[in-house]
């Protein structure tokens, strides 16, 4: 314990001095930077994006109760990075859920050990002004009824491997998206461009997401898929790409198949792409919501995650699941009969 | 050395606060909270397999005999990018580690704290080759 804190004090004093250094945030970084930064180009003259990058974040999606405001000042941003950095060291509880879990820390799985972008924001949500979802519709609060109805009806989560979530059965992850969101750890990305299209290496599931962006028309609405169908475009150095055609089984926050994602990459210095996107989906939300995150330069290469070849632990939950239901029915089998 | 199954540090007093349940899958449902166990063993091999590693460590009983168990630990990734290998841990490497039983009572265990035999507190993500540089592109 005594090392994991230690640990959490040294690198929590890295991050004090790169935000104090810095003096600000990326939003900040951006205007002053929009002048003297030129984006570099690849040989065939797109703005390049190229290389290895990390979305970790200490910030939430939406707003914590009780901040009124848009932006921490870099004192307080550090106080809740090294706050929230403190609280992942921290051992658990003994006989607690939260302590049936191998330790973050130990693993080099805590953010406080992965890349930073510095975000002065206190929501990734930049509109509503509240950083929060906006209000659910109607249409969007039924669904959310039937789908946990239709959650019961399936059973309990070890009845059937199919009632485990699509990230415990290595199909989807919040990383590969999209939208694309920092999950706890390996939130690491590769972008590789070519004439023609784009492709962002997600390393959660090794999952390469391939835009074209060369115009072409989305895919039919008949043929729908969990990540969509993307089509990209530059606006100015901004690559732009719009994804539709989701599924039902997709639910990012709730959304529904109709779902109309608009992802934003700019790049706003040698180290950070600013990535924002725009949720726009009328039969969930009442009005459109957007968030914003920095993605921080990171170390390559990616390594292979081959999750479900590697998933002993899905078979070890519904073994466990039978050994339990077998010993159910051996005590209620020797329960004398009335 | 011995093998130690103990509802062990029932009681600690002590403050701690929960760290944020941020898991690949719930823990809770693999294994059973109410099988908290300690034991001691020799690192055999280790899996550095996605979502999860494993550890294969033999435990000797105190009649000699050796019993295998699989200790579940955390995804490889960020840790080979640190600069770790599945050579950081010499095969023989000697561990207490405190964790809970498979739900399915098998020799199965998540390592909630893994301890070498002198004490120190396995660390491999801030012990590792350039770790101080993880912050760093």
């Amino acid at each position: 314990m005594f090392n994991r804190l230690l640990l959490s004090t040294v690198l929590g004093g890295v991050l004090v001095a790169a935000f104090v250094a810095a003096g600000g945030g990326v939003s900040q970084a951006q205007t002053s930077q929009a002048k003297k930064w030129t984006v570099p180009r690849t040989p065939d003259g797109q703005p390049d994006l190229q290389g290895f990058w990390n979305n970790t974040t200490y910030t939430p999606l939406q707003r914590p109760t009780g901040v009124n405001k848009e932006f921490y000042t870099a004192e307080e941003a550090v106080e809740m990075i090294n706050k929230a950095a403190a609280a992942e060291a921290e051992q658990t509880v003994p006989g607690t859920v939260e302590d049936v879990h191998y330790d973050f820390t130990q693993f080099g799985l805590d953010r406080s050990q992965a890349p930073l972008a510095q975000n002065l924001r206190t929501s990734l949500i930049v509109d509503p002004a509240d950083g929060k979802l906006p209000p659910l519709t109607d249409e969007g609060r039924r669904r959310q009824t039937a789908r946990a109805e239709a959650r019961k009806r399936a059973g309990g989560p070890t009845d059937a491997v199919q009632n485990q979530s699509l990230s415990v059965r290595c199909i989807l992850m919040d990383r590969n998206g999209p939208p694309m969101l920092a999950g706890a750890y390996n939130n690491n990305y590769q972008i590789v461009q070519a004439p023609g299209y784009v492709m962002i290496l997600v390393e959660m599931l090794h999952g390469p997401r391939i835009i074209p962006i060369d115009g072409r028309a989305q895919l039919p609405p008949a043929i729908r898929q969990l990540e969509g169908s993307s089509r990209g475009r530059w606006e100015g150095d901004t690559l732009v790409v719009e994804t539709t055609n989701f599924t039902d089984a997709t639910g990012f926050q709730g959304s529904s198949e109709n779902m109309r994602l608009t992802e934003r990459f700019t790049r706003v210095d040698a180290d950070t792409i600013l990535y924002r996107f725009t949720v726009d989906d009328p039969s969930t939300w009442t009005r459109p919501w957007s968030a914003e995150v920095p993605w921080r330069k990171a170390v390559g290469p990616l390594f292979e995650h081959a999750c479900h070849e590697g998933n002993y632990g899905l078979y070890n939950t519904l073994a466990g699941a039978r050994a339990q239901d077998k010993r159910e029915a051996e005590a209620s089998a020797s329960k004398p009969s009335k | 050395m011995r093998t130690t199954f103990a509802a062990a540090i029932a009681g600690a007093a002590i403050l701690f606060a929960a760290a944020p349940t941020r898991a690949h899958h719930a823990f809770s449902a693999e294994f059973d909270i109410s099988k908290p166990l300690k034991l001691q063993g020799t690192l055999r091999k280790w899996e550095m397999i996605n979502p999860h590693s494993w550890f294969h460590v033999d435990v000797k009983m105190p009649d000699g005999t050796v019993v295998p168990w699989l200790i579940e630990g955390g995804s490889p990734n960020q840790l080979i990018r640190l600069g770790v290998t599945k050579n950081t841990l010499a095969v023989g490497t000697e561990f207490i580690i405190e964790g809970y039983q498979a739900r399915d009572g098998t020799n199965k265990a998540v390592g909630r704290n893994f301890q070498f035999a002198d004490g120190r507190t396995l660390f491999l993500g801030g012990s590792a080759p350039g770790a101080a540089g993880a912050d760093k592109p």
